[in-house]
């Protein structure tokens, strides 16, 4: 069953910015679901219609069945948001936030408790209870945020990057966690990020985004040759000497006009080490002066340009 | 319910930052005890026996504009700690939001006026028109209280910082409370001044309360204007500030 359908959506702010142009995308009940861009994609604006909180200049939003936009009030007793700053009143304590998110969704007072500690165990919070909320630190509070924005048992949850500026550490802790609530709660997740592993290792659909529009939307496995591919950087001094090589690698490795970036070349390679092998050799032999050669993981940006000239589709 | 969820909530953020109730009082203390025992000497000059119970009035409307500025602070920490964002995407009405927040208000002013009237008792001052006009006290303050607040809610929705808020509101309050009857009678008064000053709503309404402080009788038709005149009040000052809400969402 469809959770959110979203098509066509357009938003443009008074201030004249457009930061969705015309998105297009389909999130299915009980799915981990990931919205990958870089920072100005429109991710969190995306975020901001599909919550309620804006209102889409054009097109159109429906959750289970539900316009958006027009049906905001059913809509919003069924989702709950993480935004990218946490949320808490740090003048009630950790119960009180619990209960007090209980109370804006109307959940009764005996559900209420039931869940809170049902939540505080699931989330390791015992120990923090009797702590002011003020003096957790920033792991903490985003783990209470999550665990009070599930107090409404919410169809949808949406966590808008959850991780970011989280270390590696923080991060997998945060991948579990988000896992445990679609497998223990059933919830739909949909999330944002730039991170192109986190996307990965999390979901069950990832659409990228750029410049308010889909570039492309499928399941990890089918972007496997976007997110996973080895990629081969050769770095040179400058630009003109990129260029040069560009010629001279062209013949022996396939290599596409946009795989020259500046005093880069970076392109995906095909035959694994062996490309590097015939690369090497070839840059020694004809003495081309490069400062290195590696193999990298792609970044977003490459997936970005790998897709554009795959497809055609051009987000500028 | 939705409101009286807000209203707790927005209680417990006011007691748990009891500096803004201390600070918001203080200055209208400082005119109750020290300005009412100075200048009073120099007022028994021109009739009015007890300048304390005369000056009481226009330091309740003082009190009033002092808490529920306060109150569209929180509106400013609440967009910094999220939960603005939380509350507006939770099923709500936007009134009930509104109303969450300038009832906690009026809450405050009830709570800062309370303390005002009981160190007033230690200057001799008394309701004279007892029981009744205790109640028709409460009510003035109720109104006056709802229309600062919805005023204070609007002007911090429009306004992008509490810098620029605080300067509105000193720019607001300080003009209001001079050209009153907060601090002298309006008789000696001629010219634009006069006008002006009977142009202030306030005027009317430190007016009444005044009448109803020291004068043993209630005149309804003054009381009646001045109520009906607050009511108008409150129901622009509230669309204004359900307006400006919802127009948050409207970027």
């Amino acid at each position: 069953m469809t959770a959110i359908c979203v098509n066509e959506l357009v938003k443009k702010y008074k201030s004249g910015v457009q930061a969705l142009d015309g998105l297009t995308l389909t999130v299915k009940e009980g799915e981990i679901f990931s919205l990958l861009g870089q920072n100005g994609a429109g991710k969190s604006t995306l975020i901001n219609v599909l919550t309620t909180y804006l209102s889409p200049t054009s097109g159109n939003v429906t959750m289970f069945g539900k316009d958006a936009y027009r049906e905001a009030a059913e809509i919003r007793s069924k989702i709950s948001c993480v935004a990218q700053r946490t949320s808490i009143d740090t003048h009630l304590s950790l119960t009180e936030n619990m209960m007090f998110q209980s109370k804006l969704y109307k959940v009764p007072k005996s559900e209420a408790i039931k869940r809170m500690e049902m939540l505080i165990s699931c989330f390791g919070l015992e120990k923090y209870l009797k702590y002011p909320v003020f003096s957790y630190s920033g792991g903490v509070k985003r783990r209470l945020d999550i665990a009070l924005n599930l107090m409404s048992n919410p169809k949808v949850l949406f966590l808008d990057e959850p991780t970011v500026g989280m270390d590696i550490q923080s991060r997998m802790a945060m991948w579990d966690m988000v896992k445990k609530i679609r497998n223990d709660f059933g919830t739909t997740i949909f999330l944002t990020t730039h991170y192109l592993e986190e996307a990965d290792e999390l979901s069950d659909t990832i659409c990228i985004m750029k410049n308010g529009k889909e570039v492309i939307q499928g399941s990890p496995n089918s972007l496997r040759a976007y997110l996973r591919q080895d990629m081969l950087k050769i770095s040179f001094s400058e630009k003109k000497e990129a260029e040069k090589c560009f010629d001279t690698l062209k013949g022996t490795i396939a290599l596409k006009e946009s795989d020259l970036r500046h005093d880069k070349i970076i392109t995906s390679l095909k035959s694994g080490r062996s490309d590097l092998e015939k690369t090497t050799r070839l840059l020694l032999e004809h003495s081309l002066p490069f400062l290195g050669i590696e193999i990298i993981q792609p970044t977003l940006e490459d997936v970005f340009i790998s897709l554009t000239s795959d497809n055609g589709k051009e987000a500028s | 319910m939705d409101i009286l969820t807000l209203l707790h909530r927005n209680i417990k953020w006011r007691f748990h930052n009891a500096f803004t109730i201390v600070i918001t009082i203080l200055q209208p203390m400082l005119w109750l005890v020290l300005y009412s025992a100075v200048a009073g000497q120099s007022m028994k000059g021109i009739g009015i026996a007890n300048y304390t119970a005369f000056v009481l009035p226009g330091l309740i409307v003082l009190v009033s504009f002092g808490a529920c500025s306060s109150s569209g602070i929180m509106n400013y920490l609440m967009k910094a700690d999220g939960s603005f964002y939380r509350i507006l995407i939770a099923p709500f009405k936007r009134s009930s939001i509104v109303l969450g927040q300038v009832l906690e208000a009026v809450v405050c002013t009830f709570i800062e006026v309370i303390i005002m009237c009981i160190v007033s008792l230690f200057f001799s001052v008394n309701i004279a028109t007892g029981f009744k006009g205790i109640l028709l006290i409460a009510l003035l303050v109720f109104l006056t209280a709802f229309f600062i607040s919805g005023l204070t809610y609007a002007i911090s929705l429009c306004l992008p910082n509490e810098v620029m808020y605080e300067t509105v509101m000193n720019a607001i309050v300080l003009p209001i409370f001079f050209l009153s009857t907060a601090l002298f009678p309006a008789d000696g008064l001629s010219g634009g001044l006069k006008i002006t000053v009977n142009l202030n709503p306030f005027t009317h309404v430190i007016n009444v309360l005044r009448d109803l402080i020291l004068q043993g009788d209630i005149v309804f038709q003054d009381v009646s204007f001045v109520i009906l005149l607050l009511i108008g009040m409150c129901g622009i000052s509230f669309s204004w500030a359900f307006h400006r809400l919802k127009k948050e969402t409207a970027l």
